[in-house]
């Protein structure tokens, strides 16, 4: 492949407009200037670099729970510090990792795959990333002052009521979803609106590819469920805070409401961790066997039936309170029928292998370690929307095991095919390709010895969220099986992590596009510059880098004297009209500060709502504030 | 030097106010999650009705219609003065925009007189019981958006009067209408949950 720089165009200005551009977009100096950054890739590592600290943070967590279990009677650690490290697990895990993960690679591979420069928001992006930051510091704050959520993951009352968990450590926690919801839902804005209005022109509908299809459908997801956990979260918090009665049975609240509505939202959620995840395999699996993927158009309608059929399913994790049979006939169909649309699309990767070159990297190894784990987990997924058998199951290992099966097949191994396959972009160096088969090797034997013991130990009746175990139950050696399986995750953790440092020193340079892939991405330098391309691209093709150099086309004329990027038409992405970007700002900063003000303080005083909304208020004029006004001459 | 083909998108116009916008786009998805946020609000009044006996609960007064409804009126009014703002800055009319504005600011103001005085005389609150809570959470919510919008039309309408009426601002007044329009449509259901509800889905007592 010939360099992308041979054959942009030969303005007679280009040495100017390399100027230009690298000046307009140059980050401002100084902390203040670090934390007014608005490009999509600094703002997207950001994402990333965080979210990877949840993971580990969450991952230790995870140890400790298996040290615990290790054997019988185990005294490590009591019940109380169990609770809390096991619900801060699966919090940190849901809430604080995958979702902002997810999140963080779009931000930064979104807008290089649609060939434009920016999100459509910069500033709205720069400020999700603050509200995140806020709900991680707000919940491990909690963590380490004795104040961690001990009520589970989902925070049932009336558990979670005001009767049975007085102190903070609710409140922390209902807070802590607040701030991620609303980066969360920023991200999902402007995701959709950059896919919508953003990219290279002509890249129809029909063009764009399979991940940015995926974050789209995800985005809209996250619209529609994102409210549900809020109004949960708000419910909960309100009653413990100002005694209103929505969810707290001692008040005449309805707790099944609260399950509800917090469902509603949390069976998305897993779609939302889940389907970014099979856009990264779509780009791994075109990329590594040399072929667009196989059905671009049924794995674009399966991925949006999912998105509609996963609002359809939530009451399959209240089978156990005994709803109407009818109701619960309707939601295992359905639950069964969210296996045929996720079925096409493993066909269609299956096809595409089939018929491609294969090449065996490592990101490849993730992607049939994922189409491995997550089938299985598919299985028993299955199985658990049956009413009678999840009534045995429920709550007990058995569904620790499929979930865990689903969400770390699902959207953790595909995540690290993610690491391998864009690192080179990211960092403009490769990782070592042996050292990352070993590390999916790791991985994949001590993620199945942690996880496929659990479905056993819960058909013997090991039920969840229990600190410990009498010796004679017999569920000594696969609870020691299930913790060793555990360590060896963890070395798989750290042979990645050295792997990582090892490749952004002495890794391969990479170059533009090492893997000779075909989305936009790999057009742009590696690490990509923060205009991304010195030329926007002009797309003919799904496979726009696999057109020959000769064939392509580049957008000129956009002004480079400052932040211009093209907006092109809905459906066909026929260029519109220019679009100037805001400069960097530390605005959206002190907004984050004004509005955690704001949140963290109404767990105390619910005055805080106020003096936080007007703090926010007199921020947001200040971000608003029109800027000199040579920005927008034509 | 190898001829390339490109695609010359210089006599664009630089920016553009209509719902070509991104930022139009941007404020579209912002009202879906608003509108799902009360939408899942009002699923929950209903469903919190159904295990009631007795709604509103004993003790609770019933609301008012006339004044709410009076407000109504003036809300779905004011949405004119937004409408007449926008288009006066789609043609860069600065005294359009300007009476726009204001006319938009004095209906919702008054509108929102109205609500306060009508919400001052519930004999509950949202401690009281259940329906208190809801009622509380749908006027509540709804007036924190509404007064922010007020806000910012407000300081729009400042830069408007005293400031640059540039491609921004103009795009800006767009945008506020588009959120005054949602407002206002979704306060629509609100208003009949919270003013006709007891009377269509409760007990009479
Ligand atoms: C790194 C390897 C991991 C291990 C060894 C692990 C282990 C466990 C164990 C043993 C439990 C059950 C605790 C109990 O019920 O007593 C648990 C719960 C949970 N895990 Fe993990 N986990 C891991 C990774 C993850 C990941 C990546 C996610 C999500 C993306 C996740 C999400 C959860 C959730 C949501 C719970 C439920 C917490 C609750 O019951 O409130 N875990 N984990
Ligand atoms: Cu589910």
């Amino acid at each position: 492949m010939t360099a992308t720089q041979d054959i942009v165009p030969q303005t007679q200005n280009q040495a100017e407009d390399l100027e230009n551009l690298n000046r307009v977009w140059r980050h401002p100096r100084g902390v203040l200037g670090w934390l007014s950054y608005t490009t999509h890739q600094a703002i997207g590592m950001r994402y990333i670099v965080t979210a990877f600290i949840m993971l580990l943070a969450g991952g230790i967590e995870a140890l400790l729970i298996r040290t615990q279990l290790a054997h019988s009677n185990n005294t490590f650690l009591g019940p109380d510090h169990y609770n809390e490290i096991f619900t801060t697990h699966g919090t940190t895990m849901m809430f604080l990792f995958a979702v902002p993960m997810m999140e963080g690679m779009a931000i930064y591979l979104v807008p290089l795959m649609l060939g434009t420069r920016n999100v459509a928001f910069p500033r709205l992006n720069a400020f999700g990333y603050w509200m995140y930051l806020g709900g991680v510091l707000f919940l491990y704050w909690g963590v380490f002052t004795n104040a961690a959520p001990d009520m589970g993951w989902f925070a049932y009352t009336p558990l979670s009521g005001p009767q049975f968990t007085p102190g903070k450590r609710t409140d922390i926690w209902a807070q802590m979803i607040t701030f991620t919801e609303v980066s969360a839902m920023c991200v999902a804005a402007e995701i959709i609106a950059t896919v919508f209005k953003m990219r290279a022109p002509r890249m129809s509908l029909n063009r764009i590819p399979l991940y940015v299809w995926s974050m789209l459908i995800q985005s809209f997801m996250v619209l529609f469920a994102m409210p549900a956990i809020m109004i949960a979260s708000s419910f909960l918090l309100s009653d413990r805070t100002v005694a209103t009665h929505f969810v707290n049975p001692a008040e005449g609240g309805d707790p099944l409401l609260y399950q509800h509505i917090f469902w509603f939202f949390g069976h998305p959620e897993v779609y939302i961790i889940f389907i970014p995840a099979l856009g990264f395999a779509s780009a791994i699996v075109s990329a590594n066997c040399r072929r667009e993927v196989v059905g671009y158009t049924a794995m674009v309608l399966s991925q949006i039936a999912n998105g509609f059929i996963a609002f359809g399913l939530w009451v399959h994790h209240m089978f156990a309170t005994g709803l109407p049979q009818i109701g619960e006939a309707f939601f295992t169909a359905s639950s069964m029928m969210i296996a045929i649309t996720s079925g096409v699309q493993i066909f269609c990767w299956l096809a595409t292998m089939w018929t491609g070159r294969i090449r065996l990297t490592t990101s490849m190894h993730f992607i049939y370690g994922f189409i491995a784990i997550f089938a299985l987990g598919g299985m028993t997924g299955v199985i658990l929307a049956s009413v009678p058998l999840d009534l045995q199951a429920h709550d007990t290992f058995f569904v620790v095991g499929h979930f865990h099966y689903v969400l770390i097949g699902g959207a953790v191994f595909p995540l690290f095919g993610a690491f391998y396959h864009w690192f080179p972009k990211m960092t403009g160096r490769l990782m070592n390709e042996t050292a990352g088969k070993l590390n999916f090797w790791v991985l994949f034997v001590g993620f199945n010895l942690t996880f496929f013991p659990m479905h056993i130990l819960g058909l013997k009746g090991m039920t969840r969220r229990i600190y410990t175990y009498p010796p004679e139950m017999g569920w000594d050696q696969l609870n020691m099986l299930a913790t060793i399986g555990a360590w060896i995750i963890a070395i798989g953790g750290l042979i990645f992590l050295a792997n990582v440092f090892w490749g952004r020193r002495y890794g391969t340079v990479a170059g533009n596009n090492p893997w000779d892939a075909e989305s936009l991405e790999w057009a742009a330098a590696s690490p990509p510059k923060n205009y991304n391309f010195e030329y926007l691209p002009v797309v003919t093709s799904r496979a726009p880098l696999w057109v020959p150099p000769e064939d392509r086309t580049f957008v000129t004329g956009l002004r480079n004297d400052r932040r211009e990027v093209l907006v092109t038409t809905l459906m066909d992405a026929e260029p519109h009209h220019r679009y100037v970007l805001p400069r960097p700002s530390i605005w959206p900063f002190l907004t984050g500060v004004a509005v955690t003000i704001g949140f963290i303080g109404s767990v105390f005083d619910a005055w805080y709502i106020t003096f936080g909304s007007i703090l926010t208020g007199i921020c947001l004029i200040g971000w608003f504030w029109p800027s000199r006004p040579v920005e927008l001459e034509p | 030097m190898r001829e390339v083909k490109t695609l010359d998108v210089s006599h664009l116009p630089p920016y553009e106010i209509s719902s070509q916008a991104p930022l139009w786009w941007g404020q579209l998805f912002i009202t879906f999650i608003e509108g799902t946020m009360f939408s899942i609000l009002i699923a929950a009044y209903f469903y919190t009705r159904l295990r009631m006996d007795v709604w509103p609960p004993p003790g609770d007064q019933f609301p008012h219609i006339g004044l709410p409804t009076v407000s109504l009126v003036l809300i779905i009014l004011s949405a004119v003065g937004s409408y007449w703002a926008s288009e006066a800055a789609k043609r860069a009319d600065r005294m359009g925009v300007i009476w726009g504005l204001l006319l938009n600011l004095v209906l919702a103001g008054a509108a929102l007189i109205l609500r306060i005085i009508e919400w001052h005389s519930f004999n509950f609150n949202w401690k009281t019981d259940g329906y208190g809570s809801y009622i509380w959470a749908f006027l509540g919510l709804h007036t924190f958006d509404y007064i922010s919008d007020l806000v910012f039309t407000l300081v729009l309408l400042v830069i408007a009067m005293f400031g640059r009426l540039g491609p921004r601002q103009r795009v800006g007044v767009h945008v506020d209408s588009v959120v005054w329009y949602f407002i206002v449509l979704i306060w629509i259901p609100i208003y009949i949950v919270v003013y006709w509800g007891p009377w269509l889905v409760g007990t009479q007592q």
